[in-house]
């Protein structure tokens, strides 16, 4: 190998390296859903048909295989300015349920939270935003059985214009909104919104 | 023909003339429950959330009457009836306790002139509102690995020209 080819070699090694490091510097941030995803771009090729709501029971565990989510449930309340609470940041794999609303399964829509990272890195919805219609989700419940909801949509909505009625707001049939923060990070203002996965029961084991 | 019609229609304007005057129409809900001896209650509002506050009000315990409401169907103990400023009603209050299961209570009252009133209260669960707080920016950074590999590559680049640099000059000496 001559001299001058060896000289190209380690030029551009040089590029690939200042590369990878100019790359790398830059901020990863949590999966965002693509417009793919959302309602407006039509239901699932495939789309499970609803199955009957179960009685209500709560949640023990809920599990996303797609993106190996397996984590255990907690009962939340309200702040006291309405909106839900979160389980406690320290936990990396816990998520929670409005205890006081549906239980996943029964008829209506299911409120479960859970942070997409703490101060120390990921947690347990951090891949929330990578999910895709017609993904399962599968929530243990205290009577036994395991409601199997399909992915109907995964939206991100900025902060001041989340949508009340569309996530909390009655259904006709048993739902689920798995609801965690994204849609941008600011180091001033944190995230600037929220990634929200809709699904719907189609089956019970 | 057209007498008999009108007759009709008089009649029933007349009769709902008489039952707007004598009772708003959500009096009228309960029409079943007067036949088993119960007035009926109007609960406003009839459908509700934990913590809100429920007024009562019937005409069951008559002019300057008074009353003793039963709303222990949800845990809300016995709430006193009074006689409101529209004299031929009585009214009364309670809460919704906070962790009341969404259903349907009955909710009576007992006046001090005997008769009884009953009515329905629909509890809804309270939703959430607006957005979660679910994160703090913990997963937000740079890609430490690659930094660290294209730096390591960087270095490799660097002991390599100065390598070739060192042979090069030698190179040139043994000329």
């Amino acid at each position: 190998m001559s001299n001058r080819s060896k000289g190209w070699g380690i030029a551009v090694a040089a590029c690939v390296g200042l590369w990878l490091v100019q790359n790398g510097s830059q901020d990863i941030t949590p999966p965002v859903p693509s417009a793919a995803q959302a309602f407006a771009a039509g239901p699932s090729v495939h789309t499970d048909a609803a199955a009957d709501p179960l009685p209500p029971s709560a949640p023990v565990r809920l599990r996303i295989p797609e993106t190996d989510v397996d984590t255990p449930m907690m009962r939340l309340g309200l702040a006291a300015n309405g909106t839900l609470d979160v389980p406690p940041a320290g936990d990396r794999n816990l998520a929670g349920w409005y205890g006081d609303g549906i239980t996943p399964g029964a008829k209506g829509a299911a409120i479960v939270a859970g942070h997409v990272d703490n101060a120390q890195g990921p947690a347990v919805f951090y891949t929330l935003g990578a999910l895709k219609k017609g993904h399962r989700i599968e929530v243990d419940r205290q009577d036994g059985r395991t409601a199997v909801f399909t992915v109907d949509a995964v939206e991100v909505y900025a902060n001041e214009e989340f949508p009340d009625k569309k996530v909390y707001g009655e259904t006709d049939r048993a739902e689920i909104r798995v609801i965690t923060c994204g849609g941008g990070f600011s180091k001033k203002n944190g995230y600037q919104g929220n990634v929200v996965a809709f699904g719907h029961l189609i089956g019970v084991r | 023909m057209r007498t008999l019609a009108r007759l009709f229609t008089g009649t029933a304007l007349t009769v709902a003339a008489i039952g707007a005057f004598a009772a708003p129409a959500a009096y009228a809900n309960n029409e079943n429950d007067n036949d088993r001896g119960f007035q009926s209650l109007e609960v406003y509002p009839s459908s509700a959330t934990p913590g809100e506050t429920i007024t009562v009000n019937t005409l069951a315990c008559g002019k300057h009457g008074h009353g003793v409401g039963d709303a222990n169907s949800l845990g809300a103990g016995e709430f006193q009836l009074e006689s409101s400023t529209h004299k031929e009603v009585v009214v009364g209050q309670f809460r919704v306790p906070e962790h009341v299961k969404p259903g349907t209570y009955g909710i009576s009252v007992a006046c001090d002139n005997g008769k009884t009133a009953r009515g329905d209260l629909t509890v809804k669960h309270r939703n959430p509102s607006g957005h979660v707080q679910t994160g703090v920016g913990g997963s937000v950074g740079p890609d430490s690995a690659q930094v660290t590999a294209g730096a390591a590559v960087l270095a490799a680049a660097a002991v390599g020209g100065v390598w070739l640099l060192r042979r090069r000059a030698s190179g040139a000496q043994g000329h």
